[in-house]
């Protein structure tokens, strides 16, 4: 008798409906919509990882800072789209620094910590601008500026940091890193051309993204 | 006798009601994006499904490890960007005369130069991988325009041609060894036996 009950009680939890645990459909729904838009968007995901290649292979001096730098930059950009007009030539300056980042990470370049700061802050300007909300309407722009922030701090503390070490510790480290430029360079070239030519630019930045 | 029935019948209600019970499931959306996960499949199976692609891509992984440094990680680094630019013109729909016959012809001299252990100056190459893959990517290219997620097809077949060199340069670290360096050799003979089969059928009459 015992284990008919048991078969039933587990086939009723196949019955079960979602839970909502996360508050998606409350008023926090807007951090996480904020978080997942460029995680889940390669033509930022796949750069930033680049700057955070390139991050790790600069070393903790130079890199240290744009872990702040970066993400603040991204999230005032996101907080910038909610309050200008959308601008196309965002959209070019994110598919120019898709391939600058790959070219610096394939080549290694030097970087002074002024100009990798400098670098990191106008690219998180830009591809946070990108990533700005759709559709103003009823969205908590602060909310949702915050959930862009904190995926950009993912990935770039996550990619510098796992660089950084693999750069350190092992002899084939570097050249693997830069091999992945040498891929971000060849996909950049691929989707830039690719956008200018179909004329997906004119669709603006979040459609885009 | 209908005691007797519902007796026989009892031990079969659970198994049969946990048999039913799924077909109530719906869809359970696990994949966020259809379309990236298309586009990205699709591109990291590109030049995997074409043989020739695949052998030429572990071949330049292999004769980069014969060739040493800085040919073992320079020629794998220089591929992906010119096979981009070739990527390009098949983008913008640019014609490239003979690609099935360059991609075939890929396979068969990348082949040979690793059963013979041939070691030009770095130059002459780079030129020759650079030359092959531009074939190459051309082909990925004219894919682009039709992939369900463009970006994501480009992130797939870059992967999956970066994968195939490294796997190259791993089978190609056997050339420490007298034994391992004849192995590499024979790798380097069946990549050119699937080039030489490729260009028979890219002249074949279907061709």
């Amino acid at each position: 008798m015992k284990v008919p009950a048991l078969v039933v009680a587990a086939c009723l939890l196949g019955l079960s409906e979602p839970a909502s645990a996360h508050l998606v459909s409350t008023r926090f729904g807007e951090l996480y919509s904020g978080l997942m838009h460029p995680l889940t968007a390669l033509q930022h995901l796949v750069p930033w990882l680049g700057l955070g290649l390139l991050g790790g292979l600069l070393g903790s001096h130079t890199s240290r800072w744009v872990l702040l730098a970066f993400p603040l930059s991204v999230g005032v950009g996101a907080l910038l789209a909610g309050m200008l007009p959308a601008a196309a030539a965002i959209d070019h300056l994110n598919l120019f620094s898709f391939v600058l980042l790959g070219v610096l990470v394939a080549l290694a370049t030097r970087l002074n910590r002024p100009t990798f700061i400098g670098l990191a802050v106008i690219v998180g300007l830009s591809h946070g601008f990108a990533n700005g909300p759709a559709d103003l309407d009823g969205v908590p722009l602060l909310l949702y500026a915050s959930g862009v922030l904190l995926a950009a701090y993912i990935v770039i503390a996550t990619a510098t940091a796992m660089t950084h070490t693999l750069s350190q510790r092992t002899a084939w480290g570097t050249i693997a890193i830069r091999a992945a430029g040498s891929w971000i360079v060849a996909i950049g070239l691929v989707f830039s051309g690719y956008s200018l030519m179909s004329g997906l630019m004119s669709a603006g930045p979040v459609a885009a993204g | 006798m209908k005691n007797n029935l519902q007796n026989g019948l009892r031990p079969l209600l659970t198994p049969l009601f946990a048999i039913l019970l799924p077909f109530y499931a719906t869809a359970a959306f696990a994949h966020a994006e259809t379309g990236v996960a298309g586009g990205l499949v699709s591109g990291l199976l590109h030049p995997i499904l074409g043989f020739d692609h695949l052998v030429a891509m572990v071949a330049v992984g292999l004769w980069g490890a014969q060739l040493g440094k800085p040919a073992i990680w320079l020629l794998p680094i220089t591929f992906p960007i010119v096979m981009a630019l070739g990527a390009l013109a098949g983008v913008a729909g640019l014609p490239l005369p003979f690609v099935e016959i360059g991609i075939a012809s890929s396979a068969l001299v990348l082949g040979l130069m690793v059963a013979l252990c041939f070691r030009p100056p770095f130059w002459v190459a780079a030129v020759m991988v650079g030359l092959f893959a531009l074939f190459h990517g051309h082909a990925h290219g004219m894919e682009v325009p039709s992939a369900v997620n463009p970006l994501a097809y480009g992130v797939g077949f870059v992967t999956s041609t970066g994968l195939l060199h490294l796997a190259g340069i791993l089978i190609g670290v056997l050339v420490r060894w007298p034994t391992g360096d004849k192995l590499v050799r024979v790798c380097g003979v069946a990549v050119a036996a699937v080039g030489l089969l490729s260009l028979t059928l890219a002249f074949g009459p279907s061709a």
